[in-house]
């Protein structure tokens, strides 16, 4: 490129020429202002990520995930038996998990401390007063099969379990040990919890007798008296929760 | 910045980072999904498409309907879809892993068609007659309408009121022809309705077929507002021919009323890229209880043995 | 001739030239070899936001009036609006941002662009691969996946050319004189980088090797969210970067907000997209950590948009004057609100009314036009000038230009942003018809199409003068085409 060339380009360009210099860069400093912005930006991204995050698990698609989800569904696919575990046998984990320091494995609870659960009235009658008790609790004294519990205290579970938790529970008791009553259902529970709702404290003796002791809860089933004829134990009860006892 | 080396690996860092976060570590977690089934290995749920209904993706795909419609359903807490019938349970990676493409949708100037096959009236009655508005969409139903489906479609046959209509499920193409001469029975129950996304549709002529049946889809495509007035989709006239009848009418011919009734001798019968459309819409079918979602409708009459938690 | 052997920074060879015309001779120098090419993006560019802003048009009138010219195949509205979408991504907005980033490459790096015909050639396969393209979803040939519905045929088109053109910038890099690399080359070497790599990876995650299922639509919206992210918001801030500083002629304000924002930029802003499909059939950590990129996608915004406004501040009174200033800091600002709203509608909270509302179109329009395409305006006012050697024949067509442009756009963000609420807001309640929330948009939507008649009398003014120009019919001044007449100011703090 010779010479002349360039001064042909030079006269025509005026804007070229006319131009400022290529941009530099400042160096001021961070104001404080702006780091306070980071600091809430990254205080809001976090606890948004903490918050929705599913455990960071690719099968819990909704972002509050509710840990009960666990109980059943652990495998995807092929995994049928935990995710068909019947309701009586969930309730015997949930069982042995929280119940079982006090009432012991077996349901037979510790003398003058703990009641029994296996053939106990207030078990293997109505399941009004069995969920009442496991919702909200109970403070000795307490008179179970001719024992007395002088300070027998339960803590209420309904802050603790969810409805289908307390139900499975409530079913596995229910009918394990020789106790042949009919299952519980969430449902049940639910509309229990909701009409206790208001309740404040924990039972006490006199509360519970003033229930019918073959009182059920809403929702259920009508006939729940323990049928003479069916199976003692073993034979899980039937496999879904909903559903009605066989009639005699 | 002086250095070019660390501008560069920082542009290809960040780029690789969010590659890995978003397409290559989900696709380890939801990309390689197979349909479930239950023990017996019967009741497979997804089922690939039918032919006809795979040729129809295509015909939606290329027409755009994407654009306005979503097949998705979101989660009862997060949106009202479920409240307007779209579904009985939110929609789970695993009702998609047959479609490609998979077209979930971003906007709604049209309803959501994740469950519209299902809404058709031929498989309404294999449910019972469900008065409550509520109960309407029960896993109950859903799995009473599926499993014997699936299992045994003779079954599905025998039902009294559709000998010819339209499949039980989605694999079957759905023939236009067979709502033609569709029993009345079917139009006078419809799926619910009660308030909701239905309604909306039946404000219409009394004449019109049983709503998301096939008939009413093709005449739905041939002239939206002649069915629904307030309709704001675009006619699809161009997926069907007008003809001279020759002989006897054709029995995929539209029946056609008030403004958009032709003339004696002619009749207008789908291209077979309508009929493979329409049978795309009825393969649409997200009913089927899937094992990781949580049945939004309260689980008080389950289906049996399954899915319940 | 190698760019490295041009005399210019060894004044002792020409001895006769000061520094400051010996600076000028080497833009001027730079500026002819880089004309064919850039002129070309340029002219296609232009060509294509014409043809993109009559099929908006059209598509944003059936939005409303469905019956209209409805029985031809390929003008039904779901083949003219992706069509529209993808000439405007494409067709205008990438041959722009392509060819301005060429122009300030080439400036940056102080290097003259050897065979400029190859970058021309390359710039002709993308424009075939558009046309191809646009052709491919007209007769039904669409794939399907947003912002990707170019068929592949089209696709394999776009990257050859793609590739001519991505060699010779980063060949112009490698050549570079001067040993800082200024911030507008940042973004646009990330931008010329990324764009390839997530082309690639989509297209290979979807066409060569499908993903099953939803992870089609995962991979799709990472896709779509980082080409208005990383490929158009690169181009775009990174030419503000310039242009901002060069017209006002003081410093970018500071260097560490600079490198703040593009590291943040970079890190944050290629995380999002999944937020697109909130509450969709997706696990929640995905969705969720796109909304979390989101909301850190604040820090990157709020630096840029301090450090644009501390370069400004004190020469707001220049918007009055300079063409470019004017289109640049509209965009600039418009960036903030894309950002808002970005934030906005990503949160689940208030996802639940905007999701699958008018709302996410309106975020695409901000990001697209208000903030993109009127940087792009800016840029090609300034850069005009000094390819074809003649300044803006009209004052009036460039205001004409700009104020349409503006009211255009700034309509149809509020038509479909109220719009979008309300259709929302219908859509989330159960007790109406589901036809009552498409009903009640159906004002708002005629009033956008006000808008794009706004924008399509905007965008045929701006390609009347640019043709002007091309032909060289524009002024043979020494002073360059100013709004209004200068009176007060000396004229050289404002020149540009």
């Amino acid at each position: 490129m010779d010479y002349g060339d360039t001064e042909e380009v030079q006269q025509v360009h005026a804007a070229i020429q006319r131009e400022k210099q290529e941009p530099r860069v400042g160096l001021e400093p961070l104001s404080i202002w702006l780091i306070a912005i980071y600091a809430i930006a990254i205080f809001c991204g976090g606890a948004y990520l903490g918050r929705f995050s599913g455990n960071f698990n690719g099968e819990s698609l909704d972002p509050g995930s509710v840990p009960e989800k666990k109980v059943g569904a652990a495998g995807p696919g092929g995994s049928q038996q935990t995710a068909e575990l019947s309701p009586a046998d969930r309730g015997k984990k949930i069982f042995s998990a929280n119940c079982a320091t006090c009432h012991q494995a077996n349901g037979l609870g510790v003398a003058g401390q703990y009641p029994p659960l296996v053939g106990s009235e207030y078990v293997i009658n109505g399941s009004r007063r069995p969920a009442m008790i496991v919702l909200k609790g109970l403070e000795g004294p307490l008179t179970v099969k001719g024992s007395h519990f002088g300070t027998a205290v339960m803590q209420p579970w309904d802050k603790t379990l969810t409805d289908a938790k307390i139900a499975d529970v409530l079913t596995y008791i229910r009918s394990d040990w020789g106790n042949n009553a009919a299952p519980v259902t969430a449902e049940q529970v639910a509309a229990l919890r909701k009409e206790l709702a208001g309740h404040p404290g924990s039972w006490h003796e006199a509360d519970l007798q003033a229930v019918p002791a073959d009182a059920n809860l809403p929702g259920g089933e009508q006939s729940a008296e323990p049928k003479p004829g069916a199976p003692p134990q073993g034979s899980a009860p039937p496999s879904t929760p909903g559903a009605q006892p066989p009639k005699p | 910045m002086k250095g070019i080396t660390p501008l560069i690996l920082g542009i290809f860092g960040t780029v690789a980072f969010s590659w890995l976060g978003l397409a290559y570590v989900p696709n380890l977690q939801i990309g390689h999904l197979d349909p479930q089934s239950d023990e017996e290995g019967t009741d497979i749920y997804p089922m690939p498409k039918s032919g006809m209904a795979e040729r129809g993706r295509k015909v939606y795909v290329a027409n755009g309907c994407f654009y306005c419609h979503s097949e998705q359903v979101r989660a009862d807490y997060a949106a009202s879809d479920i409240d307007r019938k779209w579904g009985d349970r939110r929609s789970a990676p695993r009702d998609y892993i047959f479609d490609r493409p998979v077209e979930l949708g971003k906007m709604r100037m049209g309803p959501d068609l994740a469950n519209v096959g299902k809404r058709a009236p031929a498989d309404d009655q294999n449910a019972p007659p469900n008065a409550s508005p509520a109960a309407g969409a029960s896993p109950a139903t859903t799995g009473a309408t599926n499993a014997p489906a699936a299992a045994s479609p003779p079954a599905a046959t025998a039902s009294p009121a559709a000998p010819t209509a339209v499949a039980p499920t989605a694999q079957q193409s759905a023939s236009p022809a067979a709502p033609a001469g569709g029993s009345p029975t079917t139009a006078q129950q419809p799926i619910s309705p009660v308030a909701g996304a239905a309604t909306s549709l039946e404000g219409s002529r009394s004449d019109s077929p049983p709503i998301y049946s096939a008939a009413w889809h093709h005449r739905h495509l041939y002239s939206p507002r002649n069915l629904n007035i307030d309709s704001g989709m675009p006619a699809y006239k161009f997926l069907y021919d007008k003809r001279r009848v020759g002989g006897q009418a054709a029995e995929d011919a539209l029946t056609l009323t008030g403004d958009e009734a032709v003339g004696e001798g002619w009749e207008i019968v789908p291209s077979y890229d309508a009929k493979c459309l329409v049978a795309y819409l009825m393969s649409l079918d997200q009913s089927h209880a899937l094992k990781e979602v949580k049945s939004t409708t309260p689980p008080s009459p389950p289906a049996p043995g399954k899915s319940a938690k | 001739m190698n760019p490295a052997e041009i005399p210019l920074k060894s004044p002792g060879s020409v001895t006769d030239l000061s520094a400051a015309e010996v600076e000028s001779v080497e833009r001027a120098l730079i500026d002819a070899s880089i004309r064919v090419p850039v002129l070309m993006f340029y002219a296609s560019a232009i060509g294509w936001l014409l043809v993109g802003t009559l099929l908006g048009l059209f598509a944003s009138f059936k939005m409303h009036s469905p019956d209209w010219i409805s029985n031809v195949a390929f003008l039904t509205w779901g083949r003219l609006s992706p069509t529209y979408l993808n000439v405007m991504l494409y067709g205008w907005a990438s041959n722009a941002g392509i060819g301005t980033a060429i122009w300030l490459m080439a400036r940056l790096c102080r290097t003259t662009l050897r065979h400029p015909l190859v970058l021309a050639a390359g710039g002709g396969f993308w424009n075939f691969g558009v046309f191809l393209g646009v052709i491919g979803i007209l007769i039904g040939d669409s794939t399907g996946y947003q912002w990707l519905e170019f068929p592949s045929y089209a696709a394999v088109v776009l990257l050859v050319g793609y590739s001519l053109v991505i060699s010779w910038a980063v060949l112009m890099f490698r050549f570079r004189r001067g040993e800082s690399i200024y911030i507008t080359q940042w973004y646009l070497l990330g931008a010329f980088l990324w764009f390839p790599w997530i082309y690639l990876a989509a297209q290979a995650m979807l066409f060569i090797v499908p993903v099953q299922g939803v992870m089609q639509a995962a991979v799709n919206w990472w896709y779509a969210n980082n080409l208005l992210f990383l490929w158009l918001g690169s181009l775009g801030l990174g030419t503000a970067y310039y242009m901002i500083p060069k017209v006002i002629g003081r410093p970018v304000y500071s260097y560490h907000l600079a490198a703040i924002g593009f590291w943040t930029y970079a890190f944050f802003a290629s995380w999002t997209g999944m937020q697109r499909l909130i509450d969709g059939p997706f696990p929640a950590w995905m969705i969720t950590a796109s909304i979390a990129a989101m909301i850190l996608c604040v820090i990157p915004f709020a630096t840029v948009g301090l450090n644009h406004h501390m370069t400004m501040r004190g020469h707001f009174g220049l918007l009055r004057y300079s063409p470019t200033l004017r289109f640049t800091v509209f965009g600039a600002i418009s960036y903030t609100a894309f950002a808002a709203v970005g934030v906005v509608i990503s949160l689940r909270t208030f996802a639940r009314y905007l999701h699958f509302s008018e709302v996410s179109e309106a975020y695409t329009q901000l990001g697209l036009y208000a903030f993109f395409s009127m940087i792009m305006f800016g840029a090609m006012y300034y850069i005009m000038p000094r390819l074809v050697g003649r300044e803006w024949r009209y004052a009036s067509l460039i205001k004409m230009h700009f104020w349409a442009s503006a009211y255009g756009i700034g309509l149809m963000t509020l038509m479909l942003l109220a719009g979008g609420l309300v259709q929302g807001l219908n859509m989330d309640n159960p007790t109406l018809a589901f036809t009552e929330s498409t009903q009640s948009v159906l004002p708002y939507l005629r009033g956008r199409t006000v808008a794009a008649v706004l924008l399509t009398v905007a965008h045929f003014v701006f390609a009347y003068h640019f043709v002007l120009m091309l032909l060289g019919l524009g002024r043979t001044a020494s002073v360059p085409t100013f709004l209004n007449p200068v009176n007060r100011e000396p004229e050289d703090s404002i020149a540009h």
